[in-house]
């Protein structure tokens, strides 16, 4: 039976998780990775790697079982009792709930509140039986190969799913940019810019296998732009600064600009058009109006010249960007460069890839010219394709692609069954076979 | 979470958002499972506010057989549309001819995510009814007089809902008994499920009085007798039959509709609490494997710390 | 504690005491290799007398000692179907974990729930009292962690159950 049932694709990040079925071309369900549990917060600690986090004691214990642990109140049901997405948020809200986020920085931290988080995504939300279906997750690049057999056990012990698969997140955004009209090839080679609400990744993937040594982060994502954008209009005295008109105001209004100055004096000629208005409305019935100006162009600018935003990090993405490249091996660089793939949220402003692909290809025009000169016009370059590619699905553009590989019909295959799982244990899932890699259609 | 729900959540919450007042009509297609080899597809086929909502049942043909089709009609008359090719029943909301009234949209919106529910519903609905019918018949005789029928009890209603697991309805004139049957795969699922059902067992003893009476065997009950396809294990115990007695209280009007959604969430349900008391045993274990982490780590006698020193004499010093 | 676990249990760390003097020995059939002999069992002489501690017919203690390493193997009570699969599924777990255990073997002797495999490199970087009391231990809480597990599913159970039932009610 579970040869008609889609594959289920979990796709749970720091911020977000995004839960679908394989075929669909947006994911069932968006809600952030957060879980509510009875009693305060703690510190989400741990230590990260492999094991369990030590630190945390699963919350069934703040009924105050010392080392030795009872069932707390005899019925232990706590572990019942939370709440996990935007419920979580609400019920952490109010009082009795604590609010965790089992990942930081991409990475599982605390496996007692994924395990359940994952039960009800799976039971309450997504309402499948996960034995008669395969599972498609992800993972960041450089996930710890312990952290991977934690998923397994988990998802196979607990869960009896029919299937596993794991794919690094960068590999399914390429896949996803498939859809896009510039992609010929249906090649896995390629630059990954991924950029959500806490940080930006610049990830070299060759034939389906990320370059881990090349991979560089910046420390400007959604959430700085957004800072930003509330601190112009602090600036300006606007009536209304909240978080949450800002926010608002960066997903609707703000966009790259070719040129800042030019785009000054463009806004100073023609500020009837340029300058736009956003009508805040309170729960309570009140409305203020909120002029929207420069930041529509300035917000995004943060990544291409970070010194206006921060001071202690100043070099800008397509720098960045071109030294992921040139630290890569060389025999790859070139398909690095002509595929460059937007994956995340924040890379949505419009124009965003075009800019990127001009800036880039600057920066690579002027080096050939340089190395062109010096070789005293004896060795003339061919010259290099430089090429930003923006499509439709980059804002899920990790969990679309684990869609579109999910829905192949060799898939299945490519994963692990519970089968193979009890006969070799949880190491089995440290390899993996590429999926939608050569060979395959 | 303790109970599963009985509707679909995407159903309900993607119907709200578009009948919301101010919602933008979008084009939606999406194709997904719910439990039971169910399947949905929520669609825009036509027009961006006309929304078609299919299911596809495994077992539709016996459901239709029980009369889902009635009573899915009397739940969605004015919406059912011709069934979308591949699955087997279809309702279509149009946007613009919406219930004026907020309380409508609501019932609306719950009706239609409640598409699985009532599907299944049919059967138990069925054999509700005659076990009225038959209860009215056996007023008129005493127990040793009711001819064959009325003391037998009508036909075995089966549904074949999983590829291995069925449910199967029997009225009679003092009960309905309802069967599921269940099949374990693995052997931690077996002894979880074996310690669960006997408690499904023992509940009545303890409390709650009026529930219905629980039986739990691993050879087909009686009443099965001659039902083809059963599941039978290989002795192990592996498939399980768990059959729910229906008192006439529970079979009121009043708490049929009830009592029909309940039931029905039973094997998930129980699925799902062997799994969430796994998570549970998870945790445990993680904790104690890192209690025991601890005490070995006692074994290792202090290190003693030597100040590290970098050439040019500067210190490191532990970022706390 | 009951009565006979006391007993058990000091015998099993004085038999622990006892087999874990262990030298450093250099393979005698490799230029440069050492290995744990007990595991090689590569000439008898290395290896000493077997010794099997046992409480009852369900737990005990297979102490196997050699020059240089000693390997402690413990069958833990399992009363039931229900003590088997939870002892499993714990034993399991933890050698999923062997790594950071050190001295966990990854597979247990045939007939034993769980292994140890203790080397001189272990007594040496390692108090070896410490170490015995770890095993000590391990064995005392593994017991009540077993038999909490189970109170925990028929716990769970019986309230699963309530819960599905009191709605009819």
């Amino acid at each position: 039976m579970a040869s008609q049932t889609p594959a289920v694709v979990m796709d749970n990040g720091t911020g977000y998780s995004k839960l679908g079925f394989a075929g669909n071309d947006s994911p069932s369900f968006v809600f952030p990775t957060a879980i509510a549990t009875k009693g305060p917060a703690v510190g989400a600690g741990g230590s990260g790697s492999g094991r369990p986090a030590v630190a945390n004691k699963p919350s069934f214990l703040t009924g105050g079982a010392g080392p030795t642990g009872h069932l707390s109140g005899k019925r232990g049901t706590e572990d019942l009792d939370f709440f996990i997405g935007d419920e979580a948020l609400t019920a952490a809200s109010g009082p009795g709930y604590g609010i965790h986020y089992p990942i930081r920085h991409g990475q599982i931290e605390n496996w007692d509140h994924m395990e359940r988080f994952w039960s009800n995504s799976i039971f309450k939300y997504l309402r499948v039986e996960p034995e008669d279906h395969y599972f498609l997750l992800t993972e960041p690049p450089l996930n710890p190969p312990e952290n991977r057999e934690n998923t397994a056990e988990i998802m196979f012990e607990s869960f009896n799913c029919a299937g596993l698969y794991i794919a690094v997140q960068a590999v399914l955004a390429l896949a996803a940019s498939w859809t896009s009209s510039k992609v010929q090839d249906r090649s896995l080679t390629g630059t990954v810019i991924d950029s959500g609400e806490g940080v930006t990744h610049v990830i070299p993937v060759a034939e389906g296998y990320v370059i881990g040594s090349s991979i560089k982060s910046i420390p400007i994502a959604g959430r700085d732009i957004t800072y930003f954008v509330q601190s112009l209009l602090r600036d300006r005295g606007e009536p209304d600064s909240s978080l949450k008109t800002a926010e608002r105001i960066k997903e609707e209004f703000c966009y790259v600009c070719p040129d800042i100055v030019k785009e000054f004096s463009r806004f100073d000629k023609e500020s009837d058009d340029r300058f736009k208005k956003y009508e805040v409305r309170h729960p309570n019935g009140r409305s203020v109006t909120v002029d929207v100006g420069y930041e529509r162009f300035l917000a995004p600018e943060i990544f291409f010249n970070p010194e206006i935003y921060s001071s202690d990090f100043l070099t800008p993405l397509p720098n960045i960007v071109d030294t992921v490249i040139q630290t890569s091996p060389i025999d790859v660089r070139r398909g690095l460069y002509k595929n460059i793939v937007l994956s995340g949220g924040s890379t949505l402003y419009k124009d965003f890839g075009r800019r990127l692909q001009r800036d880039i290809r600057h920066l690579v025009d002027a080096r050939l010219h340089a190395s062109e000169v010096r070789a005293g016009n004896s060795a003339k370059s061919g010259g290099l394709d430089v090429q930003v590619i923006s499509h439709k699905r980059q804002r899920h553009g990790p969990w679309f692609g684990g869609s579109l590989l999910g829905q192949t019909p060799e898939f299945r295959s490519y994963c692990h069954t519970k089968a193979e799982y009890e006969e070799i244990g949880p190491s089995i899932v440290r390899r993996f076979a590429l999926l939608g890699g050569p060979g395959s259609t | 979470m303790l109970l599963l729900d009985y509707q679909n959540v995407l159903i309900e919450s993607l119907l709200k958002d578009r009948l919301a007042p101010d919602a933008t009509p979008t084009s939606i297609d999406q194709v997904v499972s719910d439990f039971d080899n169910v399947t949905f597809h929520i669609s825009t086929p036509t027009s961006k506010s006309q929304i078609l909502v299919s299911i596809r049942v495994k077992c539709f043909d016996e459901l239709v057989k029980y009369g889902a089709q009635a009573v899915l009609e009397r739940e969605y008359g004015p919406y059912i549309v011709q069934p979308e090719s591949g699955y087997d029943f279809s309702v279509q909301i149009d946007l613009a001819q919406l219930p004026e009234s907020q309380e409508e949209k609501d019932e609306l919106v719950a009706k239609i995510s409640l598409l699985k529910r009532n599907a299944m519903a049919a059967p138990f609905e069925q054999a509700f009814d005659e076990h009225t019918e038959l209860q009215e018949q056996a007023r008129q005789y005493t127990s040793e007089s009711a001819p064959q029928g009325v003391r037998e009890g009508g036909e075995v209603r089966a549904i074949h809902y999983r590829e291995e697991e069925g449910i199967y309805i029997k009225a009679s004139h003092d009960r309905v008994t309802v069967i599921f049957s269940t099949v374990f795969r693995e052997e931690t699922d077996r002894v979880f499920g074996k310690v669960f059902l006997q408690e499904f067992v023992d509940a009545r003893k303890r409390g709650v009085q009026n529930a219905p009476q629980v039986l739990q065997s691993n050879e087909p009950p009686l009443e099965l007798q001659g039902q083809p396809g059963l599941a039978r294990g290989s002795g192990k115990g592996e498939v399980g039959y768990i059959t729910f007695v229906l008192f006439p209280r529970h079979l009121t009007p009043q708490r049929r509709g009830e009592v029909i959604s309940h039931i029905q969430t039973f094997r998930d349900y129980f699925h799902y609490h062997i799994k969430a008391s796994k998570a549970y045993i998870h945790s445990r274990m993680r904790r104690r494997t890192a209690d025991f982490l601890q005490v070995l780590r006692r074994a290792r006698p202090e290190a003693e710390e030597k100040e590290r020193k970098t050439a040019s004499g500067r210190t490191f010093r532990v970022q706390a | 504690m009951s009565q006979s676990l006391r007993p058990y249990l000091s015998c099993v760390r004085s038999t622990l005491t006892a087999a874990l003097s262990l030298s450093n020995f250099a393979s005698q059939a490799a230029e440069r290799h050492n290995v744990p002999e007990i595991e090689a069992a590569s000439s008898p002489e290395l290896l000493l007398n077997p010794l099997t501690v046992s409480r009852n017919q369900e737990e005990r203690v297979f102490v196997e000692p050699s020059v240089n390493s000693v390997r402690v193997s413990i069958r833990i009570k399992q009363a039931d179907e229900i003590e088997h699969i939870l002892v499993h599924k714990f034993t399991r777990f933890l050698t999923q974990r062997a790594e950071a255990f050190f001295i966990l073997r990854r597979k247990a002797v045939p007939g034993y729930d769980i292994s140890f495999l203790i080397t001189n490199f272990h007594t040496e970087e390692m108090l070896k009292h410490k170490l015995v009391d770890f095993i000590i231990q391990f064995m005392e809480e593994v017991d009540k962690e077993i038999s909490e597990m189970k109170l925990f599913l028929n716990a769970r159970a019986r309230f699963v159950a309530e819960s599905f039932l009191t709605p009819f009610d």
